[in-house]
């Protein structure tokens, strides 16, 4: 598709990458820096093309207007797609059920009611890392404490966490040429809801006191939910619950092994982690999130067709020099939480203080067991231009 | 001082109610529970920060 720009319209400069490739640690983060200096909309062919604006004050006005940018796609390069997660790719009216239904079980108050959970899991897995030295923080910890989290609050036994996870791996990072790498997602979904089907039926028969048997409840349009809707809802929360903090522990960590002065603040000063992890999120949030275009606008000047898609990257958001100072540099002291981390708009993260609440409990329970860190060796750390956290994080301590 | 939040425009982010939980009071699903209300003069430093912190500029102060 060719467009006749006229001169005096303002520049969407073209690109033509694959978010799909690997780079060392940094190298996506400084391309997409290329992308904000550039200008604050620019346009990747990649799949169909998408828009990706470069600025957080047009990243967070997509968010806010969910008529224009709906949910009917969520990932730039994938349009049409053959799943509905529930209740990420829901709009309006329909939306605002699901998470009035659902946002008791996701509150602030609901968190604290695990959180003795979620600290007896930090506290078990650092206690069987302490000893030993050196550990593979993805691997180790940051793929398990969440994942563990997620399974009891929900009703999935423990036993089933490694194949979940590996089904997870397919669903959000699998590797190699595109169209193989979606077939395998596509595959894994469907995995998951089988197994996710089969847990339905025994709570149908069996109620217990978990989060499946209570979503049995739910009611859209003053008619229960189908088996299918659950299917697609609980399938998306088993992702979402798994990856995203995760991939946050791996940047979190990594800044901490390699920023010492940081590291030792938050040591000495354990109240001042609920600060730190969100100048954190704000620098190194990793999740692209999408939008579908409903009718012709335009974004920074551009105008955007009915159909297009629009890619959210939200450390652009974090990182844009126009709205904090400095943006690059993790300041402890910058005392400010209005990032994109979690999204914004009515599909503002329903899992973020659980999040908040996982990632706070992981800093404190670790620092108190293993203060002094630092990289080591082993294969090189590289992420992905999708959603996604680093591959591997070795540390090593002196024990 | 007189706090105005914009329900409609809130999304529960909760940050307003992580800086001061007296004041900035949330419904059962972590929303804002109420849109105008009086907070003392005391206050206010820790209100102009909350203002700051809301991802959706949903609060104001005058």
């Amino acid at each position: 598709m060719t467009t006749v720009e006229p001169e005096s319209a303002p520049r969407c400069p073209v690109h033509d990458y694959t978010p799909y490739e690997l780079k060392p640690l940094g190298a996506w983060a400084e391309f997409y820096h290329q992308l904000q200096d550039e200008a604050p909309i620019v346009k990747n062919e990649f799949g169909r093309g998408y828009y990706i604006p470069t600025r957080h004050e047009d990243i967070l006005a997509v968010l806010q207007d969910p008529e224009t940018f709906s949910s009917d796609s969520v990932i730039a390069y994938e349009p049409d797609p053959a799943y509905r997660w529930i209740p990420h790719m829901i709009n309006g009216d329909e939306h605002r059920q699901w998470r009035r239904q659902l946002g008791p079980y996701f509150s602030p108050r609901a968190t604290e009611q695990v959180d003795a959970r979620v600290r007896a899991k930090a506290r078990d897995l650092v206690a069987q890392l302490a000893g030993r030295g050196a550990c593979d923080l993805m691997k180790d910890f940051a793929l398990k404490f969440p994942t563990a989290i997620i399974l009891e609050v929900v009703g999935l036994p423990p036993e089933d966490l490694d194949r979940l996870l590996e089904l997870e791996e397919e669903i959000v990072h699998a590797v190699g040429d595109p169209d193989d790498a979606l077939r395998r997602k596509l595959a894994a979904i469907n995995a998951v809801k089988q197994y996710l089907a089969e847990k339905i039926e025994q709570r149908r028969a069996r109620p217990a006191d978990d989060m499946i048997t209570k979503s049995l409840g739910i009611e859209i349009d003053d008619r229960p939910v189908t088996d299918d809707e659950l299917l697609n809802y609980w399938q998306f929360l088993v992702q979402a619950g798994l990856d995203s903090v995760a991939g946050m522990l791996g940047y979190f960590f990594h800044h901490l092994a390699t920023h010492p002065a940081d590291r030792q603040r938050i040591v000495q000063q354990p109240d001042t982690i609920p600060q730190a992890l969100e100048e954190m999120l704000r620098a190194y949030s990793f999740i692209v999130t999408a939008r579908k275009v409903t009718r012709d606008t335009e974004i920074a000047g551009c105008p955007v067709a009915a159909g297009s898609m629009v890619q959210l990257i939200l450390k652009m958001s974090g990182r844009d020099d126009e709205f904090y100072h400095d943006a690059s540099t993790v300041d402890l002291d910058r005392r400010t939480s209005n990032h994109l981390a979690f999204g914004a708009g009515p599909h503002r993260c329903l899992g973020s203080h659980l999040a908040r609440r996982e990632l706070r409990v992981a800093l404190e329970e670790w620092h108190l067991a293993i203060p002094d860190y630092r990289l080591g060796e082993g294969e090189p750390i590289v992420e992905f231009g999708r959603s996604s956290g680093v591959n591997t994080l070795p540390l090593a301590w002196d024990i | 001082m007189k706090v105005s939040i914009d329900l409609g425009k809130c999304c529960g982010h909760a940050r307003c109610n992580a800086v001061d939980s007296e004041n900035f009071l949330l419904d059962e699903s972590g929303y804002a529970l109420r849109a105008d209300f009086e907070i003392p003069a005391e206050a206010e430093e820790k209100a102009r920060l909350a203002v700051t912190s809301c991802p959706e500029r949903a609060i104001s102060l005058p």
